[in-house]
């Protein structure tokens, strides 16, 4: 049995997923100890109980010590099957996070899946439901197999009851892809969102995303939601290239103000802009353990983040491929992952 | 395909029960807004590190929209939650008795099963009459819970605040538990008299004794032979009551042996001016000065039973009716009651009244002869050594082979210690007495003991050799303290030598009978008599 230690790198539930993603694929199954040591509350919290329980549930395996506060966990995996998946996630937690645990297992199931998922869409330290319809799954699908994401309805913090559902089609063994240049800039534009709050909000967001990126009118939107899905607000900013799509999040939160809010996100835009890069950080991320899947491909990036390293480290133990992170400056980085 | 969130590693744990009142103030909220109020009901199905499996909901018809919204709302932030709703129609939320009514049948018709299911009783909703409710509900088990309050997020801090769960069982917590642990064992020590006793039985009786005597107001019976302690202990009760502010009002102490006639009634219920010869002042009477505080009656089976009659009505309606009164006066007291006969044996005879005894007989505790404790004979002497070192201010010490022998004479068989502690205090004062330059040497020791056993080993400990054996059985004989055995003794030996009650009484009455105007020794003589069950047909059919 593999043994983890869920202390290492970032420390948090992205060990635990990646885990139990790898788990799935690769049969292995795993022990993880210290489950999020380094956290304030350590010890498996309700969201990542809904993760534990919806990877057994996709590989009909079976689990021990997944209880909410427990810090060790032994996970049995079964084998995948496709089909109709409903997982319901509490505390407004993220179900991308839910997602991105049993997606990859999915995408290489020998049967379709169409998976309904219900908790917070836009989370503050989660992929936005956005990034990962825009940014990331073309990149899965330029891998073989075809993902729908369709957002049903918003879900924020600390309201919830968001909604999305996503139709899979699999695929025997996924392709490498290499993503080392970006191309020409093709659109961007910048979506304020707000539910429930003033529309002001939204205004002067985008008044800063207008200043700090040099954007007109016409690149700059405002969307009113429904005020019973409130309250919340995000800022959604776009890079559309000839090679890549990346998509940047700002959360609106209690006691921060809707320009500082604007103002990170646009500080990061214009670093990515910058670097020129395809993958900013975020997509990084996500995409290592795809491409680990696949044996193979590479990409550009800027600085990585703890999430990135921890996860290599994560993969390198049940797959036997190794990533390579080769920093070209001090503001690019080559990854590449091969057998 | 739908996940389920029971499963195999799930066995072990408890379903989280939260049983608590909609506030209707605290969990109100409109529109989006609601989600930025801090909602205690909402709050507590928010925690990403504490799951309620089932929430209980109780609300009133009125409130049932809030309701709506509060469980759709707990829905989406908690779909691990089961949301149960009760109606519970309150007129006036502010109505402890009412509230305490409707919770208390909520509680009593609530299907709990504490061995599946971990309760928590939700504090933070509701009126402070329903929360107070909530808490005596709790504390009594009804609510067989702890109790769970939500406090709203800091200032600093985002969402669903915090929440404590309190157990009120409070031996559960360490530094608690430690306190308590230390004041038990001061309250042990303390009815213990500071005797550290090794006799388990004697221990476990104390402890026992400690464990009711916190928690009743009700009749206490002490049973025991003579010197054995029950005045001494009833004392300690009452000391450790009164400084657990369980009792305010006095200790009143009577030995019903020296209760006679009408002084008797007088002495316990009090008299009216002018009741009846010489009284000449009011007297409340030692009932109503034990009013708020404990009465110990000794030797309770020597009350007559007029007497006990009274007693029985003061006891059941803490009412009575004083000597030459019209009206009844009130005295709430604790009654502990003291005696060294067989009560039951009493009863039989008609000496005692069974609803008596049937009243007084609910805590029952039979304190042992020292005979049965040899293991308490050694730290009972040094108790006694320290308080003839503090009554006479002069410390007195055991040679140790003096010390040896005394403790292996008084621990043998032959050791029958009839006074029991007493006998054992009085053989202490006299060796203390006479110690040389504050030592107990061998000698005193030797002649102490040669001097207990001259007295054990004499005509009044068998009592085949006594007069009163003639008349009595040995089981009526034991339970006569050796005081009055001689005194009967002697009386039954003049009697048995006369030819009428009226000569043993001029003999016996010899000396007051010149000082006294009227005359009537013979029943002096007959009431003496009496009170050991005889009386002169008995007696003469034997001589």
């Amino acid at each position: 049995m593999i043994k983890i230690d869920g202390s290492i790198g970032e420390g948090g539930g992205q060990v635990l997923r990646s885990a139990l993603t790898l788990s799935m694929i690769t049969g292995q199954p795993f022990r993880i100890e210290n489950i999020r040591a380094n956290r304030s509350k350590p010890g498996l919290m309700r969201q990542h109980l809904t993760s534990v329980n919806a990877a057994r549930d996709v590989c009909a395996g079976d689990v021990l010590g997944a209880s909410v506060g427990s810090d060790v966990i032994e996970f049995l995996p079964g084998s995948v099957s496709g089909g109709e998946y409903h997982f319901s996630i509490g505390t407004a937690g993220s179900t991308t996070l839910v997602l991105q645990t049993v997606l990859p297992a999915l995408i290489t199931a020998s049967e379709p899946s169409v998976i309904t998922i219900e908790g917070g869409t836009h989370n503050i330290y989660a992929p936005s439901v956005h990034f990962l319809g825009r940014a990331f799954l073309p990149l899965i699908e330029r891998m073989g197999p075809t993902v729908v994401l369709e957002l049903k309805k918003h879900g924020f913090y600390p309201a919830g009851g968001g909604r999305i559902s996503v139709d899979v089609n699999p695929v025997d063994q996924l392709e490498p892809i290499d993503l080392l240049e970006r191309g020409d800039v093709v659109e961007q534009y910048a979506v304020a969102t707000v539910a429930g709050l003033s529309g002001e909000i939204a205004k002067r967001e985008l008044a800063v995303i207008g200043e700090k990126l040099g954007w007109s009118e016409g690149n700059l939107h405002i969307e009113l939601l429904d005020d019973e899905v409130g309250p919340g607000n995000i800022l959604t900013v776009e890079i559309v290239c000839k090679h890549a799509h990346e998509v940047f999040t700002g959360f609106g939160e209690r006691g921060v103000s809707a320009e500082r809010v604007a103002s990170r996100t646009a500080g990061d835009v214009r670093r990515y802009l910058a670097a020129g890069v395809p993958v900013w950080r975020h997509l990084a991320d996500q995409l290592i353990l795809p491409l680990a899947i696949a044996g193979g491909g590479s990409f550009r990036t800027g600085p990585l983040s703890q999430h990135t390293e921890t996860n290599a480290a994560v993969i390198e133990r049940f797959l036997d491929v190794k990533v390579h992170m080769a920093p070209a400056d001090d503001r690019t980085v080559t990854v590449r992952v091969h057998s | 395909m739908s996940t389920q969130y029971t499963h195999s590693s799930d066995r072990d744990r408890r379903p989280t029960v939260v049983l608590g009142i909609l506030g209707t103030t605290l969990d109100v909220g409109k529109g989006s807004k609601r989600w930025m109020r801090w909602r205690p009901t909402v709050s507590l199905c928010q925690h990403d590190d504490f799951l309620v499996d089932r929430l209980d909901l109780l609300h009133s018809r009125r409130a049932a929209s809030l309701a709506n919204t509060i469980e759709e709302d707990i829905k989406s932030v908690s779909p691990e939650t089961h949301v149960v709703r009760h109606i519970l129609d309150m007129d006036d939320p502010w109505d402890f008795e009412e509230v305490y009514g409707a919770l208390h049948d909520f509680a009593t018709t609530y299907p709990f099963d504490p061995e599946r299911e971990d309760y928590l009783v939700h504090i933070t909703t509701g009126s402070h009459v329903t929360q107070i409710c909530n808490f005596l509900l709790t504390e009594a088990r009804y609510f067989p819970a702890r109790l769970i309050q939500a406090s709203p997020p800091r200032r600093a801090e985002d969402g669903a605040g915090r929440f404590s769960i309190i157990d009120l069982d409070l031996s559960r917590y360490d530094r608690l538990a430690s306190r308590f642990e230390r004041e038990l064992t001061d309250a042990i020590a303390s009815l213990k008299g500071g005797i550290k006793t090794c006799n388990l039985a004697f221990n476990s009786l104390i402890e026992r004794i400690e464990h009711v005597a916190a928690r009743t107001i009700d009749p206490i019976l002490i049973t025991g032979p003579t010197g054995a302690g029950k005045s001494h202990l009833t004392r300690r009760i009452y000391e450790l009551r009164h400084h657990r502010r369980l009792v305010t009002g006095q200790f009143v102490e009577v030995n019903c042996a020296t209760l006679r006639g009408d002084a008797a009634m007088s002495t316990l219920f009090g008299h009216k001016k002018g009741a009846f010869t010489g009284a000449i002042n009011e007297r409340p009477g030692l009932l109503r000065s034990a009013d708020g505080g404990m009465l110990f009656l000794d030797e309770i089976g020597e009350l007559g039973l007029d007497e006990q009659a009274m007693l029985l009505r003061a006891v059941e309606e803490k009412q009575f009716l004083p000597l030459g009164a019209d009206t009844e006066v009130s005295s709430d007291f604790q009654i502990v009651a003291g005696t060294n006969r067989n009560l039951d044996d009493q009863v039989r005879n008609g000496a005692f009244r069974d609803d008596l005894l049937a009243r007084i007989n609910l805590w029952t505790f039979e304190l042992p002869a020292l005979r049965d404790r040899p293991e308490d004979i050694e730290p009972n002497i040094e108790y006694e050594l320290e308080r003839f070192a503090r009554d006479r201010n002069q410390l007195v010490r055991f040679n140790k082979e003096a010390r040896r022998k005394f403790i292996e004479f008084a621990s043998s068989s032959s050791a029958i210690w009839p006074g029991n502690f007493r006998d054992l205090s009085a053989a202490l004062t006299r060796m203390a007495t006479l110690a040389p330059g504050g030592r107990i040497t061998l000698d005193v020791v030797d002649e102490e003991t040669s001097r207990l056993a001259h007295i054990w080993s004499d005509k009044f400990s068998k009592p085949d050799n006594l007069a009163l054996a003639r008349f009595l059985s040995p089981e009526q004989i034991e339970e006569i303290d050796l005081f009055d055995r001689v005194q009967l003794d002697a009386v039954l030996e003049i009697c048995s030598q006369s030819k009428s009650m009226s000569e043993a009484g001029r003999k016996l009455f010899a000396a007051s009978r010149t000082k006294r105007s009227s005359v009537n020794d013979s029943d002096r003589l007959r009431k003496y008599l009496a009170r050991f069950g005889l009386n002169w047909a008995i007696l003469s059919s034997h001589s």
